[in-house]
């Protein structure tokens, strides 16, 4: 049986269309004129217990809202969600008992207070045994290292600790779902580090069910067994990671800090035909290529024996660049 | 019950702790306040002077007095901000990490505006109540202290408390369709302080407006309490203006749960 299911999920928002300027403005004071943006358009899934679920998309693809609307915030258009057998926006109170939320650009924590006093409203607020309570701080204090800061005032915290303290809130009375809505955004490496080891660890040791959006390949790539890619509200792919690298190739990137500017002009890439493609900007050449059909040394080897080089920095795809190609495959495959 | 008590508990305390936490903010407000109570104050005072009679629409000067320090220290007992902090977490969309906690929306706030009131209250009732009831002893021609209105007074104040709470969340929810409720809040006030009779004793106004005005919602959220303290009640009034009270009261809180129905579909979350 799956933990969540979510079948024909739809949500529509109406905006109202201003006209620019002051007269615009006035006018919609007046009369306003509506247009119906659809956010959300179809979505079927479902995710087993004990999965990891990448959920990815460009900038307003759709992910937020379908996060709201699983955890009960929005309620939908048309469709439905069913999440641990209960429907989130018929009896909301029961239904967030068995779930963690974080949203990377929001709290939940008590903004004024020391953190500490955060968890204690929330061991009352779920009803967490005194026993597991601690057992469970022990636990986040390892995972997450939150003794350094847990007496400090929230609106102290760094962007980090409070992201750390946030994963942790979630996590107290042990939920069967968790949703994650870019829990890495902004942070360093070494805290990403920390709170993918904590989301993994959690998943084992619970079989705690995860939805994740985010931007981050590395953390698709460390925590996800699957990948669902949303755009313009619609499902473009579903399927692991691996899937979606091999059908869409791997893309790298690597940019060249020459010496010269003008040594651009040599550069000649011919030889690797459609496969790459590059960019200048002043001393800065950017390569993008198909490292299945391309090899990383051989365009650099290419690159040094034609052009003078001062630094050379190797990037892998971000997600927009995927969707951006899925897109563009989509588009030669209609011509 | 005690499960219940537990559950909400942290918030009282959680309100409390805040309160602490802008102190300054809150020392500021109480004596901006003060400060307007003042202005009232003097401007009656020429009022009575200008006038040959000793009493006006059945108030003594003394009485006037009363009413004015009376009615402001009321204002704070019952006030309520329901309406403005809710409506800033619709427009900034922080409502959301409300919603997703296993609690009643509107006992989550009542608790953790309990918590703030205390000590609200706390800090205002000794000194501005002992400067009344210092008044009412040494002053002349001040109506006598009475244990019974006191008492009245109480009861009535924290029903005129509930009332506030409840109006103002059935208003804040209106924030769920509006987006940004800074507009209609500055109308809402406006029209609280005036038909409440925190501006102007409600006996001032002609008694057509005054009729309806006293069986309209605003007379039992502060009125009503002051007029019991001051004794201007005969008992068969005093039981009607109570049972009034209870009825918006229980009519609020209905209004407040069907408004809920319906507003938190038409919620969207603004941002992220």
């Amino acid at each position: 049986m799956s933990m969540i299911e979510v079948s024909n999920l739809t949500k529509d928002f109406r905006k109202t269309i201003k006209s620019p300027g002051l007269v615009g403005a006035f006018k919609s004071l007046i009369k306003p004129k509506y247009e119906t943006f659809e956010a959300v358009k179809n979505l079927s899934f479902e995710v087993p217990k004990g999965e990891i679920l990448g959920f990815i998309g460009a900038n307003g693809a759709g992910k937020s809202t379908t996060i709201k609307m699983l955890t009960g915030i929005l309620t939908p258009t048309s469709g439905y969600c069913r999440i641990n057998d209960k429907i989130p926006q018929e009896d909301r109170q029961n239904y967030v008992k068995d779930i963690g939320v974080v949203f990377g650009q929001r709290t939940q924590l008590w903004w004024d207070l020391p953190l500490r006093e955060t968890y204690s409203v929330l061991k009352e607020i779920y009803n967490v045994p005194d026993k597991n309570f601690y057992k469970r701080m022990d636990f986040l204090n390892e995972v997450l290292d939150l003794n350094d800061f847990i007496t400090s005032p929230v609106r102290t915290l760094s962007l980090g600790q409070r992201m750390r303290a946030d994963i942790a809130a979630s996590l107290l009375h042990n939920p069967k779902v968790l949703f994650l809505d870019e829990p890495t955004i902004g942070l360093d490496v070494s805290v990403k580090d920390k709170i993918r080891h904590a989301i993994e660890q959690i998943n084992q040791e619970e079989q705690t069910t995860i939805i994740l959006t985010t931007h981050d390949l590395g953390d698709i790539e460390l925590l996800c067994n699957r990948v669902f890619m949303i755009d313009h509200g619609q499902e473009v792919f579903d399927g692991t990671i691996k899937q979606l690298k091999n059908r869409f190739g791997h893309i790298r990137e690597i940019e060249f800090e020459l010496v010269n500017a003008e040594d651009a002009n040599r550069l000649n890439f011919s030889q690797f035909g459609s496969a790459i493609e590059y960019s200048q900007n002043e001393k800065n050449v950017r390569v993008k290529f198909d490292s299945s059909k391309v090899s990383v040394p051989d365009v650099i080897r290419l690159t040094l024996s034609q052009v003078d080089v001062q630094d050379i920095s190797v990037k892998d795809a971000d997600i927009e660049d995927i969707v951006r190609r899925i897109f563009r495959k989509e588009a030669a495959e209609h011509d | 019950m005690t499960n219940f008590l537990r559950k909400y508990r942290p918030f009282v305390s959680a309100g409390i702790e805040e309160a602490i936490v802008y102190r300054a903010n809150f020392l500021l407000f109480a004596l901006g306040n003060t400060l307007g109570a003042f202005v009232t104050y003097f401007l009656w005072k020429a009022v009575f002077q200008s006038s040959t009679n000793s009493s006006l629409s059945g108030f003594t000067f003394p009485e006037m007095v009363l009413y004015i320090f009376l009615s402001f220290f009321t204002g704070i007992l019952t006030s309520s901000d329901g309406s403005s902090s809710v409506g800033d977490e619709v427009k900034d969309g922080s409502i959301a990490m409300r919603i997703l906690k296993p609690i009643s929306f509107t006992a989550n706030y009542f608790y953790e505006e309990i918590g703030s009131k205390l000590i609200d209250v706390g800090v205002l009732a000794v000194p501005l109540f002992g400067g009344i009831l210092i008044y009412q002893i040494v002053g002349t021609g001040t109506p006598v202290l009475n244990l019974g209105n006191l008492l009245l007074y109480f009861f009535s104040a924290t029903v005129a408390y509930l009332i506030n709470f409840y109006f103002n969340i059935c208003f804040s929810f209106t924030a769920f369709f509006f987006r940004n409720l800074w507009g209609s809040n500055v109308l809402k006030n406006a029209l609280v302080i005036f038909m409440s009779g925190s501006l102007v004793p409600l006996a001032f106004f002609p008694p057509v407006l005054q009729n309806v005005l006293k069986v309209l919602p605003f007379s039992s959220l502060l009125y009503t309490p002051v007029m019991l303290y001051l004794g201007k009640y005969s008992m068969q009034q005093t039981i009607s203006v109570l049972l009034l009270q209870i009825f918006w009261l229980i009519f609020f809180i209905f209004l407040a749960k069907i408004i809920w129905h319906f507003a938190i579909k038409h919620l969207s979350i603004q941002g992220g």
